[in-house]
């Protein structure tokens, strides 16, 4: 499905964010080494939401046309929502780092996309993506780890 | 993906809040229609003379203790109004789409510039300083105290609920004075919500009142001999030989904003990528919408990809519930609005003009609602300057192309037509953007940008017809409407 409104936008990268949260504790549930780190993933994620939001908030104006800024294809950005019942943690850790690269990706076309329109959102839509290229590599590490 | 809740979700029965207090009035009510589905949403009085002229007593009453509270006093009240505002952000911008139809990024966008207002007005301990010069003569100091005047009367439109009486009410209250709101009676929904944080941000009673009704509200502001000052935002006729001369007539300040018809110059040399989503936003009821594009030029396979691209774009334009957020465009706001569109769309083919998008029937509407009040957005072809879909404000997701030789006949096009309100050029050469902002005779001009909306900090312009006053709303010029000079001059012996 094709995305091209602010406010669609803005609630896919929330969805995105709420997905990817129940993921981790998920996560933190099924394998109790990497509790911490899953569950502080977790908590990230609605710092991010909530990040996002304000940012839309603060520049969205009556004089910008969002409801023709995006055009973003969902279906390039989905993942598995669920981490896989029987698999053990290196499974599920690559299964994370599939995911983090797939919101990586959305959120840098994101602010490619809207980066004429409303400066806030692109920046922060960046930062998240930013954060999550580090979350990727502690994912990594901890792969390497097991 | 889920269409929002609405916040509205039984018949509100609108009240009148004057002095501090919400009081039920004892005129006649009216229902408050969703243009999405036309249900009734509320019901709003028809207010009678007397409680106009109570709410303007109130107002009266209160401006003595008002004025002299200290300037960083109103400011930390507007400050308080700013939290509530942003904290009830959603909320607010939810019951502009109930109550208009226009889409939720559309609300949020007029949430957010009202809000700007608000921040701005905050500013007022600076805003409102004087200046002065020492020794004008041996001894003797002159200084300019700007000072509030009153009580003002806001007249809002029904296009933008929220935001409009917002270019001026914030800047009303931080110079001083007291305010009587009459909103929109089709929409009236959003000023109840922003008068109720008013309250909780606590303005003294009696400063900020709002007054719902009709023409006996508007004319009993007009006549009042209390009422220093009205602004109003509406169409031109209303503006131009009612509210203007009434103004004059019983010596009030006045500006009156009108209706416009504007248009977007668009060079060979511009960037149609840029240019594509300039059009039909708030389903062209704006007076900033670019109901008329003007193609410069005889390049013809230019001018094709010009017309193909925007009518590709227009035809894919998502038509529904502006509380689904994957919708482009919203219903106009009632069925007499959607009459007077269809009838301008005859007009035009009448005289002469070529539809080749139809939105009078071209158009899906997502989900189930009835097609009462939606349209989709319609593009003519071979208009002319002097059809009345050029001269007259259609107000409606319409767009008329037009064609011109040269950029000098493209302003000489703007400018003959009556109404002055925004004009915009689409170039990428400097020469021509220049040429064109020097020359033409608009009180919003835009350079690549297809709607010209100035920042709370500037003010909102405009020319005559679109335009009547001299001062305008938002920013310094709306301060120094709001206060008069006085100038002391001093001497101690």
């Amino acid at each position: 499905m094709q995305l091209n409104t602010s406010a669609s936008v803005i609630s896919f990268a929330k969805q995105l964010e709420a997905d990817s949260a129940a993921f981790y504790e998920r996560m933190a549930e099924r394998h109790s080494k990497e509790k911490e780190v899953f569950l502080t993933f977790s908590k990230e994620n609605s710092n991010y939401a909530t990040m996002i939001q304000r940012a839309y908030y603060g520049v969205i104006t009556d004089a910008i046309e969002g409801c023709f800024a995006f055009g973003v294809e969902t279906d390039e950005y989905a993942f598995k929502r669920e981490p896989a019942k029987e698999s053990g943690l290196t499974d599920a850790l690559n299964q994370a780092i599939d995911m983090e690269q797939k919101l990586i990706s959305f959120y840098t076309d994101a602010a490619e996309q809207s980066k004429a329109l409303m400066a806030d959102v692109p920046r922060t839509f960046l930062i998240v993506a930013k954060k999550r290229k580090g979350r990727e590599d502690k994912l990594r590490r901890l792969l390497k780890e097991t | 993906m889920a269409i929002l809740e609405e916040p509205i979700k039984e018949i509100v029965e609108v009240k009148n809040y004057i002095d501090g207090e919400w009081v039920r009035s004892k005129g006649e009510m009216q229902n408050v229609v969703n243009p999405i589905n036309g249900k009734v949403i509320g019901r709003v009085p028809v207010s009678t003379k007397e409680e106009i002229d109570a709410a303007v007593e109130a107002a009266k009453a209160a401006f003595p203790d008002w004025r002299r509270t200290p300037p960083v006093a109103r400011a930390r009240i507007l400050f308080r109004l700013k939290e509530l505002l942003e904290a009830n952000f959603e909320e607010v911008s939810r019951v502009q789409t109930q109550e208009h139809g226009k889409t939720i990024d559309e609300s949020r966008g007029e949430t957010r510039r009202g809000i700007e207002n608000v921040e701005v007005a905050c500013g007022i301990p600076t805003l409102m300083q004087g200046y002065n010069s020492e020794d004008i003569a041996s001894g003797i100091d002159e200084y300019l105290v700007p000072t509030p005047l009153g009580v003002f009367g806001i007249i809002g439109p029904f296009n933008f609920p929220f935001m409009i009486p917002l270019w001026s009410a914030p800047y009303a209250v931080a110079t001083g004075n007291t305010i009587v709101i009459k909103p929109s009676s089709e929409v009236p929904l959003s000023q109840i919500r922003i008068a109720e944080l008013a309250d909780e941000a606590g303005f003294p009673p009696g400063v900020w009142n709002v007054v719902n009704g009709g023409r006996t509200v508007v004319n009993g502001m007009l006549d009042h001999p209390d009422i220093e000052g009205i602004t109003f935002v509406g169409s031109t006729p209303t503006a131009k030989d009612v509210i203007y001369p009434r103004c004059g007539a019983t010596g009030k300040r006045v500006i009156a904003q009108g209706g416009a018809s504007n248009f977007m110059v668009i060079m060979p040399d511009c960037n149609l990528t840029a240019l594509m989503t300039s059009f039909f936003g708030n389903a062209g009821q704006r007076c900033l919408a670019g109901q008329n594009v003007i193609v410069v030029g005889d390049d013809e396979r230019f001018y094709k990809e010009f017309v193909k691209g925007v009518v590709d774009t227009a035809k894919k334009i998502i038509i529904g519930n502006g509380l689904d957020e994957e919708v482009q465009m919203g219903p106009v706001r009632d069925t007499e609005k959607k009459k007077k569109i269809l009838s301008y769309i005859s007009t035009g083919v009448k005289e002469g003009a070529n539809i080749i998008l139809d939105g009078r029937s071209d158009f899906k509407i997502k989900g189930d609602y009835p097609d009462t009040c939606f349209l989709g957005a319609t593009i003519m072809e071979n208009v002319a300057p002097e059809m009345k879909i050029v001269t007259e404000e259609i107000f409606g997701p319409t767009m008329g192309i037009i064609r011109a030789k040269t950029l000098d006949e493209a302003i000489k096009i703007c400018n003959d037509n009556p109404f002055h309100n925004a004009d915009a050029v689409f170039t990428s050469n400097g020469r021509t953007a220049r040429e064109f902002k020097y020359s033409v005779n608009s009180g919003n001009v835009g350079i690549n940008v297809g709607i010209v909306a100035p920042m709370a900090f500037f003010p909102f312009s405009g020319m005559p017809d679109s335009f009547f006053g001299i001062l305008h709303t938002q920013g310094k010029e709306a301060i120094r409407f709001f206060t008069e000079s006085k100038v002391v001059i001093e001497r101690w012996p």
